[in-house]
């Protein structure tokens, strides 16, 4: 299908009417392309991503969803809804509001089940993904009892069950530790090599670096405030510096305590 | 001392919070093998809901007594232990309903032939034997409705028990406000032990009744805007996943043969609940 597979035009949106979220957000997101949402916090990323799985609507403006525009009409009409929500899947920022099922296993299946998957063919999924994940031991336990690294990885596992076109991902990464960053990068990377188009919220720069295709950066005002290859904004320091993306480090050279702005550079720059 | 009734406070709430949590989230026995794991959920509704009929039917102690006892000997063969079995049946409401039954115990509300007489100022009260088969068929009565229930909720799989309702025809918008409240209860008991910790790090525990009541009056005002927010998000993450409002399993459920005798054996004893209540009329 030609055109792109999200078009947002002038969207404009406010918590309760009155708390401003984004502000005249126009972009668009190619098929099969790995996309960073980029900005400091409260500047209306993860607002960006409820919208692009059709969770709120716009106030003013329009979002098109492979070449319809999505309404809360829209979404009435069961056959659509059941077909977008195979299409799109969402991995929120926190997991504890992802995760309601007793056990694991029953929320990893939850989403290919509501969406009429057949049973032997979610089980295979479920045999893929806790090996994926390493999750075989943990799938009877309850998700609250997991630590913040295995609730990260069910919360993706549960969204990947459903073999979505488009993964949208807010914060992936956050406060996980080194390795469980790792392991999740090479899942999003293989799901990637499989034609998956990925959407991202972050301020993780390193991952923006090593897997984004395109950056859209949003801006203090809740708009969109430049997009570009991921080599051209990590290497401008004052663009990044200016709207709170730099990465402060302290370090000791000797016995003399240094602190410098971390720098990024494009893979292969 | 204040000191220890500040700790009473703050054992009181992380003590509730702890059992509520344990007993709604306890589906470590339901995912267990036994007896009642085993059956149909639709069919294992439909044999509780015969059996607290033939409680509800009941006008005497004995029969309550054996369907009760039979509570305990399916808690056994379903892998449930009995004291835990007791400490959820035992908890709240028997015990509740055991105060509430207590006045019909004495002469004054319930009079006939006394059992035990005592005289306070000149003043007679006495124990009736009408009054202790009154209060003993009330407290077992709800003692047996509570255990069945129990039962049935430890030993089916939450989405199970769910989808067992909608087989009853039970409305769409009833089953999925159940199916939500279970998970946002939960958030609510993590909401509030996290607020109990968090002024607990900063105030180094509830030092005095008053600091604790204060504490229970700032989760409630909190807990409100709280709850809201997260149970709208809650409600997006399940939409996202392409939930309607049907509560789906990946469970089989078949019927077997011993399932229908498990019900007919319900029905039956339902059945003996209403020719006795009949008959003792």
């Amino acid at each position: 299908m030609a055109g792109p597979l999200f078009e947002l035009r002038d969207v404009r949106y406010a918590y309760h009417g009155k708390y401003p979220a984004l502000r005249g957000v126009s972009l668009s997101i190619e098929r099969g392309t790995r996309v960073a949402l980029v900005g400091a916090n409260g500047t209306g990323k993860s607002t960006l991503l409820a919208m692009l799985d059709a969770l709120i609507f716009p106030d003013g403006g329009a979002v098109l969803a492979m070449g319809k525009e999505l309404t809360a009409e829209l979404f009435e009409d069961a056959g659509f809804s059941l077909e977008f929500r195979r299409r799109v899947g969402f991995v929120f920022q926190n997991p504890e509001v992802q995760l309601f099922c007793p056990t694991v296993e029953e929320d990893i299946a939850f989403g290919p089940l509501q969406l009429g998957a057949p049973v032997p063919e979610i089980r295979a999924r479920l045999e893929r993904l806790s090996s994926v994940f390493k999750l075989s031991d943990i799938l009877g336990r309850a998700p609250h009892q997991l630590s913040v690294g295995e609730k990260r990885k069910v919360t993706l596992a549960s969204v990947l069950a459903i073999e979505p076109e488009v993964l949208l991902l807010d914060e992936p990464t956050a406060g996980l530790d080194p390795q469980t960053v790792r392991d999740i990068i090479a899942v999003l990377l293989a799901e990637h090599g499989g034609g998956k188009t990925i959407v991202f919220a972050t301020h993780d720069l390193h991952l923006v670096e090593e897997f984004a295709d395109v950056v859209h950066v949003m801006g203090p005002e809740k708009n969109l405030i430049r997009s570009a290859a991921p080599g051209d904004i990590l290497l401008d320091q004052d663009f990044l510096e200016m709207n709170n993306l730099v990465h402060i480090h302290a370090h000791r050279h000797a016995d003399m305590l240094h602190i410098h702005a971390h720098r990024h550079s494009r893979r292969g720059a | 001392m204040g000191t220890r009734r500040g700790r009473f406070v703050e054992r009181t709430i992380t003590g509730a919070l702890s059992f509520i949590k344990e007993s709604i989230f306890a589906d470590e026995y339901a995912s267990s093998r036994g007896f009642l794991q085993a059956r149909d959920p639709r069919l294992k509704a439909a044999a509780i809901f015969a059996l607290l009929l033939a409680v509800l039917l009941s006008r005497e102690i004995a029969p309550i007594a054996c369907i009760y006892a039979l509570c305990l000997l399916l808690a056994a063969v379903s892998s449930i232990g009995i004291p835990y079995f007791l400490k959820r049946t035992w908890f709240f409401v028997p015990l509740f309903s055991l105060c509430i039954a207590a006045p019909a115990l004495f002469s004054i509300f319930t009079p006939g032939e006394a059992l035990i007489s005592v005289t306070i100022f000149s003043f007679n009260i006495a124990i009736t034997k009408q009054g202790v088969a009154g209060a003993g068929i009330f407290f077992l009565r709800i003692l047996t409705s509570v255990s069945l229930c129990v039962l049935l909720s430890l030993t089916t799989r939450h989405q199970r028990l769910l989808g067992a309702l909608r087989a009853f025809r039970v409305p769409q918008v009833f089953v999925m406000t159940l199916g939500m409240c279970h998970r946002y209860v939960y958030s609510f008991i993590e909401l509030i032990q996290n607020s109990h910790l968090a002024i607990k790090s900063r105030s180094g525990g509830v030092r005095s009744p008053s600091m604790g009541r204060r504490m229970v009056a700032w989760n409630i005002s909190t807990l409100w805007r709280r709850s809201y927010d997260l149970h709208g998000r809650v409600y997006q993450a399940m939409i996202s996943r392409g939930y309607r409002g049907e509560p789906l399993s990946m469970d089989d459920d078949r019927v077997t043969a011993a399932d229908i005798l498990c019900l007919g054996a319900a029905i039956l004893i339902l059945a003996g609940g209403i020719w006795r209540a009949r008959f003792s009329s």
